[in-house]
């Protein structure tokens, strides 16, 4: 089955392993991701204030290529995620606007597309069942502590993809792939989001937070759906000086599965993580035949 | 006749501002709380008795990451992301001068990519802003300089699409600039009403 898929502008750039890797488990799993014709940027962020609606105006396009595409579109980023589910949701509801927004793009938007998140396909379509089923390298006794953070589950009225304070979807994709999966407290933290660019050192101390947390509690890495949280905890542990914990790799959770489901090496997308997880798995690749 | 500033950000943010009872629940849980000056029960406070120059000046306003975690606890339903994003967006039009300096440095990257795509405008202004605040990410370690330069794929590939996109946003500027939508400059929007 063939999925209209929008990568984003960071899984082009930064975050290809996190692209590359989801591309290649979802044709593993037969859900063919078929990229958007000519996508821009999402906007990254929802617009808040009331009178500055303009600014949907850039998502409204992509939900327009997506009708076109067939009535649904799924993403891998949480950002990207966020901001189209929570513009189509204001514009079912805000007809006036969605009007206001087609006069501008003038290739009239309808309001009808579904904007699914990548797990949410795997639960709600595909099934863990079926996931388990297709895992050929189990990731036995491997301790993963999945990391929702915030934009994946906040504000969950408009979200309606998992409770926020008690979330499972990571969990329960990342048991449908054997590993031993571990709920510490800090899983739904905000990771300081884009202070990264503005003021660096407040993620880098809720980074400190979050990931002593997980090692506390016995995780050997950390799994995420969001390139965002990926390098505000991954890249700090190269860059910064002087913390008192242990290099923890960040994963993105499609990086688990193309190991799990017996993926090549290439499509894993490791390469460029500040702390290396490819030693986690060496117990765990694939045999060539 | 002009709204006060409790009525203004009451009706950009869309929340019942006046019902927080200063519970101190959203406080507690901010991510940032420990960099900020106020914290989000006390600028709502400041919103509810009108502390325009206070709030406009605050480097709170410019700390909130949005991570809504607040607003998912707030016993009253009060969304403060919104109550920020609308603060910030009163300080923009204001021309404050953001207190965290890397604010403002933003600020000048938008104002240089909206020059390129051919318009000063508050419109396209608002639309770079929202459109290339977290992009820069995509080229964080390398500076901006990749960004600048056009090499992060904010736009479309296709010729067309690039030209669509900027067709909108003159578009959409001028139609500001005529129906007297909320403008950059406080003044002429005071004067409009
Ligand atoms: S949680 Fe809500 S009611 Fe309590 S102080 Fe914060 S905004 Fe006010
Ligand atoms: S949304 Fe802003 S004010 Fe609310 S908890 Fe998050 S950072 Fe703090």
């Amino acid at each position: 089955m063939a999925i209209p898929y929008f990568p984003g502008c960071t899984l082009s750039t930064k975050a290809s392993g996190y692209d590359r890797s989801g591309r290649a488990v979802a044709q593993a799993l037969g859900l063919e991701f078929q990229e958007l014709p000519d996508w821009q940027c999402c906007g990254a962020t929802f617009p808040l204030s009331t009178d500055n609606a303009m600014t949907l105006i850039a998502p409204t396009r992509l939900l327009r290529q997506a009708q076109e595409a067939g009535g649904q579109m799924t993403t891998l980023c949480a950002i990207c995620f966020h901001v189209l589910r929570r513009t189509q949701n204001f514009l079912q509801e805000h007809t006036d606007v969605l009007e206001r927004i087609n006069w501008f793009t003038e290739e009239p938007y309808l309001g009808q597309v579904r904007v699914t998140h990548f797990l949410e396909l795997l639960r709600d379509q595909l099934t863990w069942e079926t996931l388990r089923a297709n895992v050929s390298q189990p990731l036995k006794g491997l301790r993963v502590a999945p990391y929702y953070g915030c934009l994946l589950l906040r504000p969950p009225a408009e979200i309606q993809l998992d409770d926020p304070d008690d979330p499972h979807i990571l969990h329960e994709c990342l048991e449908a792939l054997g590993c031993e999966v571990i709920t510490f407290p800090y899983q739904s933290e905000c990771c300081g989001s884009y202070l990264a660019v503005s003021k660096p050192t407040v993620p880098q101390q809720l980074a400190q937070d979050i990931l002593a947390s997980a090692q506390h509690h016995g995780a050997q890495a950390l799994v995420t759906a969001c390139p965002l949280c990926q390098y505000n905890l991954d890249y700090p542990q190269q860059s910064v000086r002087g913390w008192a914990i242990k290099p923890l790799p960040v994963l993105y959770f499609t990086q688990l599965m193309a190991v799990a489901l017996g993926l090549p090496e290439q499509v894993w997308g490791m390469e460029g993580h500040s702390v290396d997880p490819r030693p986690l798995f060496e117990p765990y690749r694939a045999t060539v035949a | 006749m002009s709204l006060d500033f409790h009525e203004q950000i009451t009706m950009l943010s869309n929340q019942p501002i006046l019902l927080c009872y200063h519970c101190h629940k959203c406080t507690a849980g901010c991510p940032v709380v420990e960099e900020m000056e106020f914290g989000p029960d006390r600028i709502l406070r400041m919103v509810q008795l009108g502390e325009r120059e206070r709030l406009l000046k605050s480097r709170d306003i410019w700390l909130c990451a949005a991570c809504e975690t607040c607003g998912t606890r707030c016993p009253n339903g009060i969304d403060i992301a919104k109550v920020m994003d609308a603060l910030r967006l009163e300080a923009l039009r204001s021309g404050v001068t953001p207190a965290e300096p890397d604010a403002a440095k933003f600020h000048k990257l938008f104002l240089f990519v909206v020059q390129t795509l051919g318009r000063s405008h508050e419109a396209s202004l608002l639309i770079a802003y929202k459109l290339w605040t977290l992009n820069l990410l995509a080229d964080m370690d390398s500076g901006l300089q990749l960004f600048v330069k056009g090499k992060v794929p904010v736009l479309p590939k296709s010729i067309k699409g690039r030209d669509q996109v900027r067709r909108i946003f003159l578009k959409s500027a001028e139609a500001v600039a005529k129906e007297n939508l909320p403008s950059a400059n406080p003044a002429s929007a005071q004067e409009a009403k």
